[in-house]
């Protein structure tokens, strides 16, 4: 309760809320009134005209802002329109694309089985070894993985690149014709690598546990590979670190070919004898 | 009375002629609609408080647009538009509500 009238407070006594409020009339209504009592300026013109001109605008920008609603609205259903029609055409081209490779795919094997036979034995081989053709045999099948807690033993218990470049080397000691890690073919530009946190084969991230498959001999292979140094170094990971090594032999063992990225630099030349 | 007319001569004029506001106040035509209904409401106000004048009524309802409209046009040259046409709708917000409980209670008081 205070003791001014609320016309007389200051927005500092108040807040400026309350002040707001308390003002929201024009203070020169009520100074007119207190200084003209009698003519207080009641020409009805006036005041039509301005109320008129109230109106007016209130009218306009109702007007305005449907009318450009209206604009909005048929401008986005444009652009959606535009972009289901981008969508077809991208699918139609997509499908172009694939029905030309299939077409490019299958004149390439039409054109091969022209060939003479001796040529073509000789380009099967040739694929077989490069590693682009799939490869079928018995072998065996290696899977190692890191340790149950890796951490331990200083972060080793991890199985690195080096780890597999080992074991693969091993393998090829050990008399294994064809391999693939994860279903990766290892081609003649293959390379097992590290990339960040993960190890990458054919640039191609591989997640544990790592699968190993190499075609050759079953009879002979685990134990030529034992008797290697990368045998050695895993039973070593395996007994040390933690690392475990699972090699079982297979009968049948089909690895699918890779492709291979074009050689730049590298030229034929003359062959040498087989 | 008068004003009844006036609002239906308002409103006429502006289905009738459909006005096309130029691009360049587009934006400032929501502001100007509320400083214009604050004027209204505050008219309205005084007239039932029995202070009312046609001339501060038609001196509030101008200087109130422009005022406005100006104020909004200086926040987007110095990049805080939206913040002081926020200022404005707020305080005209304040006035129209106050304006209409007054307008309320006299109706239905007595």
């Amino acid at each position: 309760m205070s003791s001014t009238p609320s016309s007389e407070r200051s927005p500092a006594e108040v807040g400026l809320l309350t002040f707001l409020a308390e003002h929201s009339v024009d203070e020169d209504y009520a100074a007119v009134a207190a200084r003209l009592p009698d003519r207080m300026h009641k020409r009805p013109m006036v005041t039509m005209v301005t109320v008129a001109a109230a109106s007016l605008l209130v009218v306009v920008a109702a007007s305005q802002t449907s009318r450009d609603a209206g604009e909005n609205q048929s401008q986005r259903a444009t652009l959606v329109r535009q972009l289901g029609q981008q969508r077809t055409d991208l699918d139609a081209a997509t499908a172009t694309v694939d029905s030309l490779r299939q077409e490019v795919l299958g004149l390439q094997a039409s054109s091969a089985s022209q060939l003479p036979s001796s040529i073509r034995d000789r380009l099967d081989l040739l694929s077989l070894r490069a590693g682009t053709a799939d490869a079928t045999g018995p072998g065996v099948r290696v899977v190692v993985d890191d340790s149950a807690n890796p951490d331990d033993s200083g972060g080793r218990g991890r199985v690195l690149d080096t780890d597999l470049q080992q074991l693969v080397n091993g393998l090829l000691e050990a008399g294994a014709e064809e391999i693939a890690i994860n279903g990766e073919r290892l081609t003649t530009l293959s390379a097992i690598r590290t990339a960040g946190s993960a190890i990458t084969v054919n640039f191609r991230s591989l997640a544990r546990p790592y699968t190993v498959e190499a075609i050759g001999d079953p009879g002979s292979m685990p134990a030529r590979f034992a008797q290697t140094s990368s045998g050695a170094a895993w039973l070593d990971l395996q007994q040390q670190v933690g690392l475990r090594f699972d090699m079982t032999t297979a009968t049948s063992l089909t690895l699918k070919g890779s492709s291979i990225p074009t050689l730049r630099f590298a030229t034929t030349g003359k062959e040498q004898p087989q | 009375m008068i004003s009844v007319v006036g609002l239906v001569v308002g409103v006429l004029l502006g289905v009738i002629f459909k006005p096309s506001v130029p691009t360049g106040l587009e934006p400032y035509l929501p502001i100007a609609v509320v400083a214009a209904m604050d004027a209204v409401f505050g008219a309205l106000r005084a007239f039932l408080d029995g202070i009312y004048s046609d001339k501060v009524f038609a001196v509030s309802f101008v200087s109130n647009v422009l005022i406005a409209a100006i104020i909004v046009y200086l926040g987007d040259k110095l990049g805080v538009g939206a913040q002081l046409s926020t200022g404005v709708i707020v305080v005209l917000g304040i006035r129209i509500f106050s304006n209409v409980a007054a307008i309320r209670r006299h109706l239905f008081h007595a």
